[in-house]
């Protein structure tokens, strides 16, 4: 090597040193593609400040609902904010009968999502942290080779983003990325915790088919897990199916049988169902096992209500109820 | 700011003074949600829920004070959990609000220019 070449090298060197955040091939996953691109993905053009209302009515569409941004406004934007919250996001999509699911805060569970063919709605920070410029888009790909992911944005139907700065301007943002399911999709790198937040949510926003198909997806993938099958029985009872209900809290007992819960639930069942006895036995199990707990009131009360049932005769007779 | 700390201390002394009320107060007899069991599970704080559910009209107040149709406000919250309402309540003018994706300031997209050269900013997780 020449002598003149060796500060020029130096500098190269410094420079490779302090190259600053990675470029995207040096982080994707080994198991992902080189790029994707979800092309069939709609696109929804903001409105002044509704990049929110957009981003969800794209997801939305891609997960098989067409809805137009102008119906989402009215559920998600808030005009002395000029903007919409990431809460709203997530209540408008339970609204429309979708599992909304915050994915993990790591690249590999977007790259992950877009495997599945899914677009991930996320939250930008264009701005810096003592100045944000908050900003909804949507992922639908990237290219590994030419280092960029590829958004639908804004009035952008197709923007391309240099991934360091796609990755900074999440990053500042939180790293909040949602995922809009159709019930019975369940990520793959989902925690059944986690995807239990969301079915419950989508409980509490009386959405019960949506829910219950939920369910059985988390049932079919956890089945160990009792919460999903207290969960299923609630929809049940909810839909006005008590037998169904007192299967599935039997399921959640047999898995836990310290489910104070589920415990309290079947014995409700059992009451209506005319199986007085029993209700009774479970209701004083329930009871013991909610003693000193936040369930305590509700379990005695159970007990209380169920001890003066009348006994008829009962419409599930022949099983085999857990001591 | 100092409202504001005095306004979430008053939401907290309520919430407690309801929470030992409910002590005395006979609960209904029933289903357990399930939202409720899982808080009972995890033994969450049990204050959230009772925060969330006190603050529902709080926060109807303050969104219609926000310009949102009051016609829409109660469908919007309907479709949130306690904890969710409990954090409206306490963050409803801090949290992020998507709204444009305006053009970048020259002096902004320096520091941003700078911050992507010398940061580190890796979001895969590393095996």
């Amino acid at each position: 090597m020449r002598p003149a070449a060796l500060p020029a090298a130096a500098l190269a060197a410094l420079l490779a040193g302090c190259a600053g955040s990675p470029r995207l091939a040096e982080g994707l996953p080994a198991a992902a593609p080189r790029s994707i691109e979800l092309a069939a993905v709609p696109f929804h053009p903001q409105e002044e400040f509704q990049c929110g209302p957009a981003a969800l009515a794209t997801v939305l569409g891609a997960s098989g609902l067409a809805v137009e941004p102008g119906a989402l406004a009215p559920q998600t934007f808030i005009p002395g904010r000029q903007g919409t919250l990431q809460v709203e996001l997530i209540g408008a999509t339970r609204r429309h009968g979708r599992v909304a699911y915050v994915l993990p805060q790591h690249g590999d569970a977007l790259v992950a999502e877009l495997m599945e063919g899914r677009p991930v709605l996320l939250l930008q920070n264009l701005g810096v942290a003592s100045w944000p410029r908050w900003h909804y888009a949507v992922l639908v790909g990237y290219d590994a080779e030419r280092n960029v992911a590829i958004l639908r944005s804004g009035r952008e139907q197709r923007l391309e983003m240099r991934w360091q700065r796609f990755a900074g301007s999440w990053h500042r943002a939180g790293r909040w990325a949602l995922a809009v399911l159709p019930p019975g999709a369940i990520p793959a790198h989902a925690t059944p915790e986690r995807y239990l937040e969301s079915v419950i949510g989508l409980e509490a926003a009386g959405q019960r088919r949506a829910a219950a198909s939920a369910y059985d997806a988390a049932i079919a993938r956890w089945p160990e897990e009792p919460l999903f099958w207290l969960g299923r029985g609630n929809v049940a009872y909810a839909d006005g199916d008590p037998e169904a209900a007192a299967d599935r809290y039997l399921r959640a007992i047999l898995l836990e049988p310290r489910d104070a819960a589920a415990r309290n639930n079947l014995a409700q069942v059992l009451g209506e169902l005319g199986c007085a006895d029993e209700a009774r036995r479970q209701a004083a199990r329930a009871a013991e096992l909610a003693a000193g707990t936040r369930l305590e009131d509700k379990a005695s009360a159970t007990l209380a209500a169920v001890a003066a049932m009348p006994d008829f005769e009962c419409r599930l007779p022949g099983r085999n109820w857990p001591d | 700011m100092r409202i504001e700390r005095f306004r979430r201390a008053c939401v907290a002394l309520v919430s407690a003074s309801l929470v030992s009320l409910g002590m005395q107060a006979p609960a209904a007899a029933g289903i357990v949600g399930t939202a409720e069991a899982v808080a009972a599970a995890q033994a969450a704080d049990p204050l959230v829920t009772v925060r969330g559910a006190l603050a529902r009209d709080d926060v109807r107040e303050r969104m219609a004070a926000l310009g949102v149709d009051a016609a829409q406000v109660d469908a919007r919250l309907a479709a949130l959990t306690d904890a969710e309402t409990a954090l409206l309540a306490e963050r409803l003018d801090q949290l992020p609000a998507g709204g444009d994706a305006l053009a970048v300031l020259g002096i902004v997209f320096l520091v941003l220019l700078v911050l992507e050269l010398t940061g580190t900013i890796d979001i895969f997780k590393k095996t």
